[in-house]
C-alpha cells in the first residue's frame, strides 16, 4: 500500500550560481528520488530558491548540470521544464491575479492541451471537448484541495493562505512528475498548515508525484519529508533523514542552534 | 401493496416513485455539476442501503446515527433505516467528538453513517465509550484509504452489498416497508437544552407526515418547487422542511456543493422556497451592503434610491394594499433596475415564500427583504411540536407576531402566560426520559413550551420572552424583560439594554450605547468624544437614546398586555458589558441577576428619582489588568403614553 | 464677455436643436473617426497588456502596412494576393520584433523597451521609405473591392451623407473587435494570454512560452494597424504624415486604460465624437486648431475624476 521511494529521478550536479560577484550556490549536489519528499532547509539567503529555480530553468548555473529522468543538461528554458513535468510554486506568490481560480487551474493545463489555434478560433467543436476534458480534470483538483466555494472568484480577492492553496492547484493541474513549493506554508495559521500538510501528504501518497519542498516551519520539514538537505552560504552542509539531519553537528551550529 | 397507503415515510417514497419516476428527487453539486437523481433512482438507491444494511444485521427498531453536510446518501440511509423499521439519529455535524459520545450512549447507537474522514474520524474516537457502535459506512472515501479499522465500509460497498442481497431476496424490501406503522417512532432528534444533556426527541411518522401535509397545503407547495438543503441534517427544520415535505409535495432536494458554496449554490438553484434563521438572513444583507460598498458611484446612488423607495412603498405593494400609481411605476422601475438583478444575484429571484424563526427577527432585515419583494414570513415552533405552531399568512404578515395558529393546532395560555401546544405534531415522548417527558405533556396532551406570550386583538400570537424570566410589576402589568430588550436593541445605536422591573412599580433600563453606530453618529455632527465613557455621557447621546426609548413605549401602548411595561427612566453606562468582567455569558446573552447586583447601587438610583448617580466599577482591561472607572452618571426620564384600551380578546 | 459666454454655452446648443440632421451628421462623422482612434489604441493595449512595453510604434505600424499593401500593388501584385503578403510581412515583422527586440531585452527596465519602440519607428520610416519611396500614395480602394459613394438618408427633414468607406470601416472595426474578444476570453491562448498579462513568472512555471504569445500579440497588433491603415488610407490617402493619428491614441488610453479593451473602444469613441462636436459647433469660436488638442482636454478633465482610466483595472494592492 502506498508509496514506494524508487532510483533517483533529479539529479543535480555541481551547480555554481552567481551573480555578478555574488555568490548564490557553491557546487551544490543533491538528487531526489522517484515518490519521494525532498525538503531543503538553510537559514535565509543560504539559497535555496536559487537552487528551485535552476532546477525548473528560471536561472542558467555557471556550472554544473542538472539530469532530469534521465536527461542531462547545463541549463533549460522554464518552458522546457514545465515539458519535462517540473511544476512549481512561488515564495511569494504567483498567481494570475485577474483571473479566476478556476481560468488558473486551467492555466495549468495550457501544455497539455493539443488544438491548435486555427481549431479554437473555426473548429469549435474540437476544441470545446478538449476544454471540457480538462475542465474535468481541474474539477477533481478543486474538489481534492476543497476549493469548490471560490471556483469563479478572481484570486486577487482570496486572502493568503486560499491563494496558496490555488497556486498549488495549478501546479497540480500540470500533472508533474516533479512538484517544487517553495515555502507552501509560509505565513500561514495552524489550521491552514494542517490542510496544507494534508494536501501534500496525500498527492504525494496517491499521485506519487515526487516533492521538494523549501520550508522554515522544522516541526512540518520533520514530519513530512524522506530526506533532507541543508544549506548555508550556498554550500550543502548536510543531508540525510530528518533525524541525521538534526543530530548533524554542523547543522546544529549553523542553522538550529541560531534558531534556538 | 395497498395503493393508497401513505402514511409511513418509505411508503411515501414509494409512492413518489410510482407517481412521478422521471421527476427530478435530489440535486447534488459535484465536481463543478448538478447531478439528478430521479424518484425511480432515489428509490434504487436507497433500496440498495437498506437491503445493505439489513444484510449486515440492522434489525428493527434498531438505531442508524447519520452525520455530515447535507448529502443525498445520508438523506438515503435514513430513509433506509425508516424502510427496515429503524430510526435514524441525525446528530450535528460541527460537533466535536466528546459531545457525540452522549447520544452515540443515549440513543445507543450500533449502526452510523458519516460522511467523511472527518467525521468518520469523531466516530471512531468514540469507540471506546461506546463499544456497541459496531459498524460506521462513510460517503465520501477520501483520506480513508489507509484506514484499517473492522468497522468501517463505504457506503459504495455496503450498497453493492445491499444490490446482492435485493437479487437473492426481491420480495424483501418491499414486505419490510409493508411492515411499517404509522406511529412508529421516525426520527429521534436531539436538541440541545441550555442546561444539562440534549434531549432526544422522538416523533412519529403520523405527527411528521400530518404536519408536513398542513405546510404543504398552507403554501400551495408543489412537485414543481425547488429548496436547497443547507441547514444541518440533525435541526428539525431540516427533516421537516426538506426531507418530510419533499415526500409529500414530491419536489426536489437540492444539496449544495459544500458548505462554503451555499451561496453559489443558491444563486444556481434558485430555490423556491427557503428557510433560515434570522442570522442567515443578516449575513446575506451583509454580504449585499458589502457589494454595494465596493459598486462604482452610479450602482450605488441608484441602490439607496431605490431602497429609500423600498421601505417606502414595497411593503404595500408587497402585500396588495393601495399604493399611488407614481410609486408603483417607480417601484417597477426599480424592480428592472435593482431589486430584481439584486435578488438573482442573491438567488432569490423564482422564491415564492421565505421562512424564518428560532428567534427574534430585527425590524430593518425582516423590512429589507419584504420592500423588495420577498415572502418573509415569521413562524415559531419547536422539535417537540415539530415546528409548525403558528406561522404568518401570505397578506397578513406582521413583524411583531408569529402569525395565527397553524389549522389542527391548539394554542392556551396558561394563567403563568406560558404557551402551551396541542396539535398531532407533539412528540410521542423525550427517548429514555418519561419523567422529563411527564413534565412537557400535561394530561390533557398539551406541550408546554416553556415560552411566554399572549394573542393580541387580531388573534396572531405574540412571544415576548421565555416563561421563566416573565414577571409582574407590583401594580400586576406583565413585565417581559427580554422582549423590551430586544426592541430596544432592534435600534441601531443601542447594543445591549437590561431592563428591570419584577415586583416594582415601574420599568428602569441600563443602557450600553453601540460605540460603532453612535460614534458616526458623533462625528457626523461633529460631536468630539474620548472614548465610550465620554460619548455615553454626552448629553446628545441621552437624547438620541432617550427617542428610541420612546419610540419603544410608544409601540408598547398600543399594546394592551404590555402597555404597562413602559421604561420610565434609563441611564447609559460607562462602560460596555462585557463577557470578561462576567456581565455577558460567552454568547453575549445579559446575566440579568449577575448586573442586578453588581449594580445595585444604579438600579436604586433610577427608582429613588435621582438626577444622577455616582458610580465606580473594576473592570479588566484587554491587556488583562485591573482598574476601577468612576463616572457621574445621568439618570434620563422616558416619556410614557397612555395604553390603549383593550380590545375584544382573540 | 457676455458674447463668448453665449458662444459658449448657448449658441452650440441653439445651433444643435435648430438642426438636428446636421447633429446626426456630426455624431456619425465623429463615431467614424472614433472607431478608427479606437482601432489604434486597441493595438497600443494588445501589446501593453501582454508585455507592458508601450508601443510607440503602433502608428507607423499603421503607415508601413498600408504603405506595403499600396507599394506591393505598384509593384504588379494583384490586390488581394497582397493583401496576404502584407499580412506576412507583418507576421515576420512581428517574429522580428520578438527575437531582436523583446528577447534580448527582458527583464529590462519599461523605460529601455519604450525607447527601443522609438528605434523600431525610425527603422519602419526609413525602410519604407527605402523600398516604397517618401510620396503619399492612394489607397487601393477600388482594387480591393471596397465600397464608395454614399447613402443620402432622410433625417429630420433634412440628409444625413455616410460615406460607403466609413459604413464599411465601423463594421470591420466590429467584427474585429468581436474577434479578439472572442479570442481573449474563450481559447486557451486567449487564457494564456492573459496569464503572461498578469505575471510573467507564473505563466512561464506552467509552461506557457512567451517569445509564442509575444509573437501572438505583436501579429494581433500588426493586423489591426494594417486593417486601420486600409480605412484610413480609405479617406485620405498613404502617408507618413498618417503617424500623426497615432498621436490621437493617447487621449484615448488616457480615457480607457492601458489594460482594456473596452476601454479602447469607448475611449475611441468618445474622442472621436467630442472631437467633431468640438470643431463643428465650438471651432469657429475657439479657432480652428482646436482638433488638435481638445482631445488631450477631454482625456485630462476625465483623468482628474478617474486615474485609472474608465475601464483600467483598479489595482487593488494587499499587504
Amino acid at each position: 500500500m502506498g508509496r514506494t521511494v524508487g532510483g533517483p529521478i533529479l539529479e543535480v550536479e555541481g551547480i555554481s550560481l552567481s551573480f555578478g560577484g555574488v555568490v548564490a550556490l557553491q557546487a551544490v549536489s543533491f538528487d531526489v528520488r522517484e515518490h519521494e519528499i525532498r525538503a531543503i532547509i538553510g537559514p535565509n539567503g543560504a539559497g535555496k530558491s536559487s537552487l528551485l529555480n535552476v532546477i525548473n530553468g528560471f536561472y542558467h548555473p555557471q556550472e554544473g548540470s542538472v539530469s532530469f529522468m534521465g536527461t542531462k543538461r547545463r541549463s533549460v528554458d522554464p518552458h522546457e521544464a514545465a515539458l519535462q513535468g517540473i511544476a512549481r510554486t512561488f515564495q511569494n506568490i504567483a498567481l494570475f491575479r485577474g483571473m479566476t481560480t478556476l481560468d488558473n487551474l486551467m492555466t495549468g493545463r495550457a501544455l497539455k492541451m493539443k488544438s491548435s489555434f486555427v481549431q479554437q478560433v473555426i473548429y469549435w467543436g474540437a476544441a470545446r471537448r478538449e476544454e471540457l476534458e480538462h475542465r474535468a480534470r481541474v474539477e477533481e483538483i478543486i474538489d481534492f484541495l476543497e476549493i469548490q466555494h471560490i471556483r469563479r472568484t478572481p484570486v486577487g480577492r482570496l486572502p493568503y493562505g486560499l491563494q496558496k492553496r490555488v497556486e498549488l492547484g495549478r501546479a497540480l493541474a500540470m500533472e508533474p512528475e516533479l512538484l517544487l513549493l517553495d515555502e507552501p506554508m509560509a505565513g500561514m495559521n495552524v489550521e491552514e498548515k494542517q490542510d496544507m500538510c494534508r494536501f501534500i501528504l496525500e498527492v504525494n501518497d496517491q499521485l506519487g508525484t515526487t516533492i521538494v519542498l523549501i520550508e522554515h516551519d522544522m516541526s512540518v520539514v520533520m514530519d513530512l519529508s524522506d530526506r533532507v538537505a541543508v544549506l548555508n552560504y550556498g554550500r550543502k552542509i548536510a543531508d540525510g533523514t530528518p533525524d541525521e539531519v538534526r543530530h548533524d553537528r554542523a547543522v546544529i551550529d549553523a542553522y538550529l542552534g541560531v534558531a534556538q | 401493496m395497498a395503493e393508497a397507503l401513505q402514511d409511513t415515510f418509505p411508503r411515501l417514497l414509494l409512492h413518489q416513485a410510482r407517481v412521478r419516476p422521471d421527476r427530478p428527487a435530489v440535486r447534488e453539486k459535484d465536481l463543478g455539476i448538478w447531478q439528478m437523481w430521479t424518484w425511480a433512482q432515489a428509490l434504487e438507491e436507497v433500496r440498495a442501503l437498506a437491503c445493505g444494511l439489513a444484510a449486515q444485521g440492522f434489525k428493527r427498531g434498531d438505531r442508524l446515527a447519520v452525520v455530515g453536510d447535507n448529502r443525498p446518501r445520508l438523506y438515503w440511509a435514513m430513509m433506509a433505516a425508516q424502510a427496515l423499521g429503524g430510526v435514524p439519529v441525525p446528530l450535528y455535524q460541527d460537533a466535536v467528538a466528546a459531545e457525540l459520545a452522549f447520544v452515540l450512549q443515549d440513543a445507543d447507537i450500533g449502526f452510523a453513517v458519516a460522511e467523511d474522514q472527518e467525521q468518520v474520524d469523531k466516530l471512531l474516537e468514540n469507540i471506546p465509550k461506546c463499544p456497541q457502535l459496531e459498524r460506521i459506512y462513510y460517503d465520501d472515501p477520501s483520506g480513508l484509504r489507509h484506514y484499517a479499522q473492522a468497522e468501517l465500509t463505504s457506503l459504495d460497498a455496503l450498497q453493492a452489498l445491499g444490490r446482492e442481497h435485493a437479487r437473492r431476496h426481491p420480495e424483501f424490501f418491499d414486505a419490510e416497508v409493508a411492515k411499517g406503522r404509522p406511529d412508529d417512532i421516525a426520527v429521534i432528534l436531539y436538541t440541545s437544552g441550555t442546561t444539562g444533556n440534549p434531549k432526544g426527541v422522538a416523533q412519529t411518522h403520523a405527527a411528521l407526515i400530518e404536519t408536513a401535509r398542513v405546510l404543504v397545503a398552507f403554501d400551495g407547495f408543489t412537485e414543481e418547487d425547488e429548496v436547497l438543503c443547507y441547514l444541518p441534517m440533525a435541526w428539525v427544520g431540516d427533516f421537516l422542511y426538506s426531507y418530510a415535505q419533499s415526500l409529500v409535495a414530491g419536489f426536489c432536494l437540492n444539496c449544495p456543493e459544500s458548505p462554503e458554496t451555499v451561496m453559489i449554490d443558491l444563486r444556481e438553484i434558485g430555490p423556491t422556497y427557503y428557510f433560515g434563521p434570522p442570522r442567515v438572513y443578516e449575513a446575506i444583507l451583509t454580504q449585499v451592503m458589502i457589494r454595494i460598498e465596493d459598486a462604482g458611484w452610479l450602482k450605488r446612488r441608484m441602490f439607496h434610491a431605490f431602497m429609500a423607495l423600498a421601505k417606502r412603498v414595497g411593503m404595500n405593494i408587497l402585500e396588495g394594499k393601495p399604493a399611488p400609481l407614481k410609486d408603483r411605476v417607480l417601484y417597477t422601475l426599480g424592480e428592472l433596475l435593482v431589486y430584481g438583478p439584486l435578488k438573482n444575484v442573491l438567488g432569490l429571484s423564482r422564491l415564492r415564500v421565505a421562512y424564518t424563526g428560532g428567534e427574534a427577527i430585527g425590524p430593518d432585515l425582516f423590512d429589507f427583504y419584504r420592500s423588495i419583494g420577498v415572502n418573509l414570513k415569521q413562524l415559531y415552533g419547536m422539535t417537540e411540536t415539530c415546528v409548525t405552531v403558528s406561522m404568518h399568512a401570505s397578506g397578513e404578515v406582521r413583524l411583531e407576531t408569529v402569525g395565527k395558529p397553524m389549522p389542527g393546532v391548539e394554542v392556551r395560555i396558561a394563567d403563568s402566560g406560558e404557551v402551551l401546544v396541542r396539535s398531532p405534531g407533539v412528540m410521542r415522548e423525550y427517548h429514555k426520559s418519561p419523567d422529563a417527558t411527564r413534565e412537557a405533556i400535561d394530561a390533557n396532551g398539551f406541550f408546554h413550551t416553556g415560552d411566554a406570550g399572549f394573542f393580541d386583538a387580531e388573534g396572531h400570537l405574540k412571544i415576548i420572552d421565555r416563561a421563566k424570566d416573565v414577571g409582574r410589576l407590583a401594580g400586576g402589568a406583565l413585565f417581559a424583560p427580554k422582549y423590551l430588550e430586544n426592541k430596544l436593541k432592534f435600534f441601531p445605536y443601542i447594543k445591549e439594554a437590561v431592563c428591570f422591573g419584577h415586583g416594582r412599580n415601574e420599568v428602569c433600563a441600563l443602557v450600553n450605547i453601540d460605540m460603532a453606530a453612535i460614534g458616526n453618529w458623533a462625528e457626523r455632527r461633529n460631536i468630539a468624544y474620548s472614548g465610550y465613557a465620554d460619548l455615553a455621557a454626552r448629553p446628545e447621546v441621552c437624547e438620541l437614546v432617550r427617542e428610541c426609548v420612546e419610540k419603544v413605549n410608544r409601540d408598547l401602548a398600543a399594546d394592551a398586555a404590555l402597555g404597562g411595561s413602559q421604561i420610565h427612566r434609563f441611564l447609559i453606562l460607562h462602560k460596555e458589558l462585557d463577557a470578561d468582567d462576567g456581565e455577558l455569558t460567552r454568547t453575549r446573552k445579559v446575566r440579568r441577576r449577575h448586573i442586578a447586583e453588581k449594580y445595585s447601587t444604579l438600579v436604586e438610583a433610577l427608582y429613588s428619582g435621582k438626577p444622577s448617580c455616582f458610580v465606580e466599577t473594576q473592570m479588566r482591561f484587554e491587556d488583562g489588568r485591573t482598574g476601577t472607572v468612576s463616572a457621574n452618571l445621568a439618570i434620563v426620564d422616558a416619556g410614557t403614553f397612555n395604553v390603549a384600551a383593550a380590545r375584544k380578546a382573540a | 464677455m457676455t458674447h463668448l459666454l453665449y458662444g459658449i454655452f448657448i449658441d452650440p446648443f441653439v445651433q444643435m436643436a435648430a438642426a438636428p440632421d446636421l447633429l446626426v451628421q456630426t455624431l456619425w462623422e465623429g463615431l467614424v473617426s472614433g472607431v478608427l482612434y479606437a482601432l489604434i489604441a486597441l493595438g497600443f493595449v494588445l501589446i501593453f497588456k501582454a508585455s507592458g512595453v508601450f508601443n510607440f510604434a503602433q502608428g507607423i505600424m499603421v503607415v508601413f502596412s498600408a504603405l506595403t499593401l499600396v507599394g506591393l500593388n505598384e509593384h504588379g501584385v494583384p490586390a488581394y494576393l497582397a493583401l496576404a503578403l502584407t499580412i506576412v510581412v507583418m507576421l515576420v515583422l512581428a517574429i522580428a520584433v520578438e527575437r531582436v527586440i523583446l528577447r534580448p531585452l527582458v527583464n529590462q527596465p519599461d523605460i529601455i523597451l519604450f525607447m527601443a519602440t522609438f528605434g523600431l519607428t525610425y527603422f519602419l520610416i526609413g525602410l519604407g521609405e527605402l523600398i516604397f519611396g517618401g510620396d503619399p500614395k492612394i489607397m487601393i480602394s477600388d482594387q480591393l473591392r471596397l465600397p464608395s459613394g454614399s447613402y443620402r438618408i432622410p433625417v429630420f427633414g433634412g440628409y444625413v451623407q455616410m460615406q460607403k468607406i466609413d459604413i464599411a470601416a465601423t463594421i470591420i472595426a466590429s467584427l474585429m473587435v468581436a474577434t479578439l474578444a472572442v479570442l481573449f476570453n474563450r481559447t486557451r491562448i486567449g487564457r494564456a494570454l492573459r496569464a503572461v498579462a498578469d505575471s510573467h513568472k507564473a505563466a512561464l512555471s506552467v509552461g506557457i512560452s512567451l517569445e509564442q504569445i509575444w509573437v501572438i500579440v505583436w501579429f494581433a497588433a500588426g493586423i489591426v494597424a494594417l486593417a486601420t491603415g486600409i480605412m484610413w488610407g480609405a479617406r485620405s490617402n498613404v502617408s507618413f504624415a498618417l503617424e500623426i493619428i497615432a498621436l490621437k491614441a493617447l487621449p484615448v488610453l488616457i480615457l480607457g486604460g492601458f489594460t482594456s479593451i473596452p476601454g479602447a473602444i469607448i475611449g475611441g469613441i468618445i474622442i472621436g465624437v467630442g472631437e467633431k462636436f468640438g470643431e463643428f459647433y465650438w471651432g469657429p469660436l475657439l479657432g480652428s486648431g482646436i482638433e488638435s488638442w481638445l482631445a488631450y482636454v477631454i482625456a485630462l478633465v476625465f483623468l482628474l475624476f478617474r486615474p485609472q482610466g474608465l475601464f483600467g483595472e483598479r489595482i487593488i494592492e494587499r499587504l
